[in-house]
């Protein structure tokens, strides 16, 4: 890890990134440059279509760029190579929407991300369920997601992102389809995770009041941070 | 978690798509193995039918010419042959023997053939027995004349032969014995069939009574309207002391069937010829020649059939989780672990599928066998055929497979997590 890297504190290091959307005209990063410091807690706020979670999911190796440099945990994200082994080891998604396997046990889908390493089957779920039970969801680990709440399905997402202990949580809108008292919890938890951990934690709102949580916070508008 | 446990998971999501697709490769894999089972037994029957040391040709009186078949009924035109039943030149016994000091020969039998012209409107249903006229006694013209001539005549086929080498000629008891006397005969089934006679009747040939002691098949039409007794009573019977219309000859385990056959032929120019033409065997195998090629046509309709059943369910099952495997990317998953869990769902979605389709097939194939809607067939299992039902599963789960895996694989994960 960090072979790359230019600045030892920062994990993330981001000049002049531009990309275009898929119509080829209109941009979606237009010259971003960004620096962010290893644990640090940063939000990132901006109206739709502004780019927000274009530019997280270029931090996260699911989209690249076409111009200028990223390199995020020490890894050139401008290579043209397969990125599954850092998002493996180094990112925690979090989305709007939980996006967990209806099908599985929650404690199953915890487990999901540990399927690419070497980590043994019991000792997948006895991380997997630790982590749900520092959660408050040690009395849920068997159910499947569709009898769980709204915030009880974003806490497995949380946990599904923290099992393989990343260096950086990328969470996009995690609170945006939830109300606000559920919205809070996961906040707290995401903030508590961020101190206790202290993983880099770079999260995508519209809420000025989560924004506000965070040590800094990033405005895009047009594709360029304000 | 184990991952080919989230494999076998993930197939019955869509509990109903799944079962569906898995009763359509099952009814293909059960098509496949119930006709392999027929056919198969279809085979096991011939061969148990025609019987397994059926001569491998028949030794007849004259040059090449004018051979008959192994059934030898017609006769060429050997110089000093003698006159015969229907005309035929005979061989004189003491030729078998010779015959049988052959090197390669394996057995050497006379058969003596004639034909009779069988009056049913005479049998006396009192004592259950058949009055006939005999018309085929020797210097008769033609085998088919006889007498009763202006009336419905039935010509039947009279063979004689010994009761140790019936199965030279492709005759197989069915019911009863063999004969073991000269005051007993053998009747073809359609001859039994036709003439209203079974085991334990009689029947009078040349104003002799004969006890039916056996029903036999032989697959050959003529024949199987025919009469067998001993070669020594039908040459008694038609004057034909000593002599044969024709010799039966097995090869010796290991000797080309052919070669003694001119071997033979060049040890008696201008007396005796050989047939090879078609044994019944042979005739029956070229029709299961038909047969298996048919099942081969129903198998690529399956194979295609079965495939596209695949494809559609996988491809509609990775649609459906578009999302889902743009949240794996996101996790860390490689492509190659994505193409791997949809070809193992495919996979194991086929095996599924072979092992109800073996059930279906083997259940089928035993309840018309039970019920006997197929007559005289054994299903013939095999573990070949079992094997190959399995194989065509897997051959489908590959394929169906391989484009769904390939294009969840090539997801673009930003594409697959904007999917609704």
């Amino acid at each position: 890890m960090n072979n790359e890297t230019t600045t030892n504190e920062n994990i993330i290091n981001i000049k002049d990134l531009k990309k275009k959307y898929d119509d080829g005209q209109t941009a979606a990063l237009d010259g971003v440059d960004l620096e962010i410091r290893k644990g640090e807690f940063v939000s990132l706020m901006g109206p739709s279509g502004s780019g927000k979670t274009t530019l997280l999911n270029m931090i996260g190796a699911l989209d690249s760029a076409e111009e200028g440099s990223i390199i995020v945990a020490g890894h050139n994200l401008m290579e043209k190579k397969d990125f599954s082994s850092f998002r493996s080891k180094e990112i925690g998604f979090i989305f709007q929407f939980h996006n967990l396997i209806p099908n599985l046990t929650v404690s199953e889908n915890v487990q999901i991300p540990m399927l690419e390493t070497d980590i043994q089957d019991e000792e997948m779920a006895k991380r997997a369920n630790k982590l749900l039970e520092s959660l408050n969801l040690g009395n849920k680990v068997d159910q499947v997601p569709t009898k769980l709440s709204g915030g009880e399905r974003q806490r497995v997402a949380i946990a599904r992102a923290l099992v393989n202990h990343p260096s950086i949580i990328l969470a996009d809108e995690p609170t945006g389809s939830l109300d606000s008292t559920t919205g809070d919890i996961i906040l707290n938890i995401l903030r508590e995770i961020h101190q206790k951990e202290n993983v880099t934690l770079l999260l995508v709102t519209h809420e000025p009041y989560v924004a506000d949580m965070a040590d800094r916070k990033i405005s895009l508008m047009d594709g360029k941070i304000k | 978690m184990k991952f080919r446990s989230l494999i076998i998971k993930n197939i019955f999501r869509n509990k109903t798509r799944s079962l569906l697709a898995i009763l359509g490769i099952a009814l293909g894999v059960a098509t496949i193995l119930g006709l392999g089972l027929v056919t198969g037994g279809l085979a096991a029957s011939t061969q148990q039918a025609l019987t397994a040391d059926a001569a491998d040709f028949t030794v007849i009186s004259g040059t090449s010419g004018g051979g008959g078949g192994p059934d030898g009924a017609s006769g060429g035109g050997a110089p000093g042959g003698s006159g015969s039943p229907g005309g035929q030149q005979l061989i004189n016994q003491t030729t078998i023997s010779e015959i049988q000091q052959i090197s390669g020969v394996g057995t050497a039998a006379g058969v003596l053939r004639t034909n009779v012209d069988l009056n049913d409107t005479s049998t006396n249903s009192s004592t259950n027995s058949t009055s006939s006229s005999t018309s085929s006694t020797s210097g008769s013209s033609n085998g088919n004349s006889g007498q009763g001539q202006g009336n419905f005549q039935m010509m039947y086929s009279v063979i004689g032969i010994d009761s140790s080498n019936l199965g030279l000629d492709d005759i197989v008891i069915i019911n009863g014995t063999s004969f073991s006397n000269d005051n007993q005969v053998i009747i073809g089934e359609m001859a039994a069939q036709s003439l209203n006679k079974t085991v334990g009747d009689t029947i009078i040939l040349s104003n002799q009574t004969f006890t039916i002691v056996g029903t036999y098949e032989t697959g050959n039409f003529q024949d199987d309207r025919g009469i067998v007794m001993s070669l020594g009573k039908l040459q008694s019977l038609t004057g034909n002391t000593d002599m044969v219309s024709l010799i039966l000859v097995k090869a010796a385990n290991g000797t080309d069937a052919n070669t003694l056959a001119d071997t033979i032929e060049s040890k008696y120019p201008d007396e005796l010829s050989t047939s090879t033409s078609l044994s019944g065997m042979e005739r029956m195998n070229n029709g299961l020649e038909i047969i298996e090629s048919g099942s081969w046509a129903v198998t690529l309709l399956t194979l295609l059939i079965g495939s596209i059943v695949v494809i559609v369910t996988m491809v509609k099952s990775v649609v459906e989780r578009t999302r889902e495997i743009g949240v794996l990317k996101a996790v860390g998953w490689t492509s190659k672990r994505i193409l791997t869990m949809i070809m193992g769902e495919s996979l194991v979605l086929a095996l599924i599928a072979a092992v109800v389709g073996i059930v279906i097939g083997v259940g089928i194939v035993e309840i018309i066998s039970i019920a006997q809607l197929i007559r005289g067939i054994e299903p013939a299992f095999s573990a070949v055929l079992f094997l190959e039902a399995l194989g065509v599963a897997i051959f489908l789960g590959i394929i169906g497979g391989i484009y769904p895996a390939y294009r969840a694989s090539k997801l673009s994960p930003t594409e697959a997590l904007r999917y609704e």
